[in-house]
């Protein structure tokens, strides 16, 4: 493995709480600048692949090493420095919901270090972008479903990290937006930075630079 | 420095956010910490007191009747030298006789002129160091062993009551200063453990993004740093107000110098931040 890979899973077995298996014999690889769409039906581990990629679970067996270092028995401040590098969207990552919109877009660039002036220009950039100017000073909890989507798509963008996990992207959208975020993602793609989309819809929009799986029986195939 | 103004303006968002709890975390402390002041000067006031009264401390020692006077400079010189001896009076027939005309108001005495029947002794005083009962017992025993001592008389059972009173308010100050240490620990870690709960899922999140534990807890640290110092700064305005109003005829308070009041508002903070600590605790596990 090297630095041009971002994510190799290799035979990880790992089991729910209750002791079922979760990943029988998981294999995945992910090289930089490309993506990958995960599809399968709910309960199928997609969340558990999100949580062990976050390093929320360890696997029972098996190795999991991101951007080019092993991710196992990683101390926290360790496992924050790999955090930093992944912007998520969905699921797990929900808004913080103390901060206005414009506090969580900018949140991983103050976490970064970003100078104030560079955040304010970024964070101009992003809630224009994504049409979020007049929902700048709102709260997470007066905000649409669609809007909060739109939020976190922004948080997860504005850093440049290097990975992006998406847990369902079309969760909730109307058609209109859903069209915006393809256009995002298609420009994310083209753009190099590497994305792990999991999605329960059969159908999905074909991406540039994108591999296909499909999660079943705790397997990628 | 980007880091730096962040956690400053969460804990700017933190106190304007809950400013009652922050006032009543602040207002409680200070009480407690007024109980403490209360006390320290009062410690302090009855150590001066009986500092005062030790310093007054005479030890009489007589001259035996078989010492002759030309040995009694040399029995001097000897007494001096026991070590805490500071000061040595002697006390010859004569000045005896007048001492007690003096008391008396009438020299009980005429007549004797020849067999005067007074004795002789010296008048101890002691080194402020040696001034408790295990030192005095050292001298007392020192001076024994001189050849021509008689009987030595000082107030005994009055130091041990003054030495038994000191060690009460000692003891009663440390279980107090315990328990405040306790209740103050306790109160500024539950306060600051209901403040950071409504928030504990934005924590997590935070966490996810990538946000490390002290990042995310040093607002809170710094909170309890705040209340603990501002708590005992007021308390110590309180007593200095107080102070400048009462003023007391029989004795003086002692308030203790600025630069242990300093110290004590410091470590204030300092067990802020143990609160804090504590009231996070549980959260980052």
């Amino acid at each position: 493995m090297n630095q041009s890979t971002i994510v190799e899973i290799n035979n990880v077995y790992l089991k729910s709480d209750r002791g079922t298996p979760i990943f029988h014999n998981l294999n995945f690889k992910l090289s930089h600048g490309r993506s990958a769409v995960i599809q399968g039906p709910a309960g199928s581990g997609k969340s558990s692949l999100v949580e062990l990629l976050i390093g929320l679970r360890r696997p029972e067996s098996g190795s999991i090493e991101l951007f080019g270092e092993s991710f196992g028995g990683l101390a926290s401040t360790r496992l924050n420095r790999f955090r930093l590098k992944i912007g998520g969207v969905g699921g797990l990552f929900e808004l913080i919901s103390s901060y206005t919109v414009a506090e969580n877009i900018a949140f991983p660039l103050v976490l970064a270090g970003e100078r104030i002036k560079a955040r304010k220009e970024l964070l101009l950039k992003m809630l224009s972008e994504f049409s979020l100017i007049k929902q700048a000073g709102a709260y997470p909890r007066r905000l649409t479903r669609v809007e909060r989507t739109l939020v976190q798509f922004a948080r997860a963008s504005i850093a440049n990290q290097p990975l992006m996990i998406i847990d369902e992207p079309s969760a909730g959208l109307d058609s209109g937006t859903y069209g915006r975020i393809h256009e995002f993602l298609v420009k994310a793609s083209f753009s190099g930075r590497s994305m792990i989309i999991l999605t329960s819809e059969k159908a999905v929009e074909i991406l540039p630079n994108t591999d296909y799986y499909q999660l079943i029986s705790g397997e990628l195939a | 420095m980007t880091r730096l103004a962040f956690i400053l303006n969460e804990l700017y968002r933190n106190l304007y956010r809950n400013p009652g709890t922050a006032l009543a975390s602040t207002l409680s402390l200070a009480l407690l910490f007024l109980l403490f002041d209360l006390f320290w000067i009062a410690a302090g006031t009855s150590e001066k007191f009986y500092a005062n009264l030790l310093s007054d401390l005479r030890m009489h020692v007589y001259v035996q009747e078989s010492v002759a006077e030309s040995e009694i400079k040399s029995l001097t010189t000897a007494i001096t030298e026991i070590r805490g001896v500071m000061g040595v009076q002697y006390i010859d027939r004569d000045l005896a006789r007048k001492e007690l005309a003096g008391l008396v108001g009438t020299d009980l005495l005429v007549g004797y002129d020849d067999v005067n029947p007074l004795p002789r002794t010296y008048i101890i005083t002691f080194e402020p160091t040696h001034v408790h009962s295990a030192a005095i017992d050292s001298i007392e025993a020192s001076l024994k062993n001189l050849p021509g001592i008689g009987k030595i008389d000082y107030s005994r059972d009055w130091l041990g009551k003054a030495e038994s009173t000191r060690k009460i308010i000692l003891n009663i100050g440390l279980i107090l200063g315990a328990l405040i240490l306790f209740t103050t620990v306790v109160s500024s870690a539950n306060n600051i453990r209901l403040m950071t709960r409504t928030r504990a899922v934005g924590f997590w999140q935070m966490r996810l993004l990538g946000a490390g534990r002290m990042f995310i807890a040093a607002p809170f640290l710094l909170e309890g740093f705040l209340i603990g110092f501002l708590s005992a700064v007021f308390s110590w305005l309180v007593i200095e107000y107080s102070q400048s109003k009462i003023s007391f005829t029989q004795f003086q308070l002692v308030l203790p110098p600025l630069s242990q009041v300093v110290w004590f508002c410091l470590a204030s903070g300092v067990l802020g931040v143990l609160s804090g600590f504590l009231g996070l605790r549980k959260m980052f596990r």
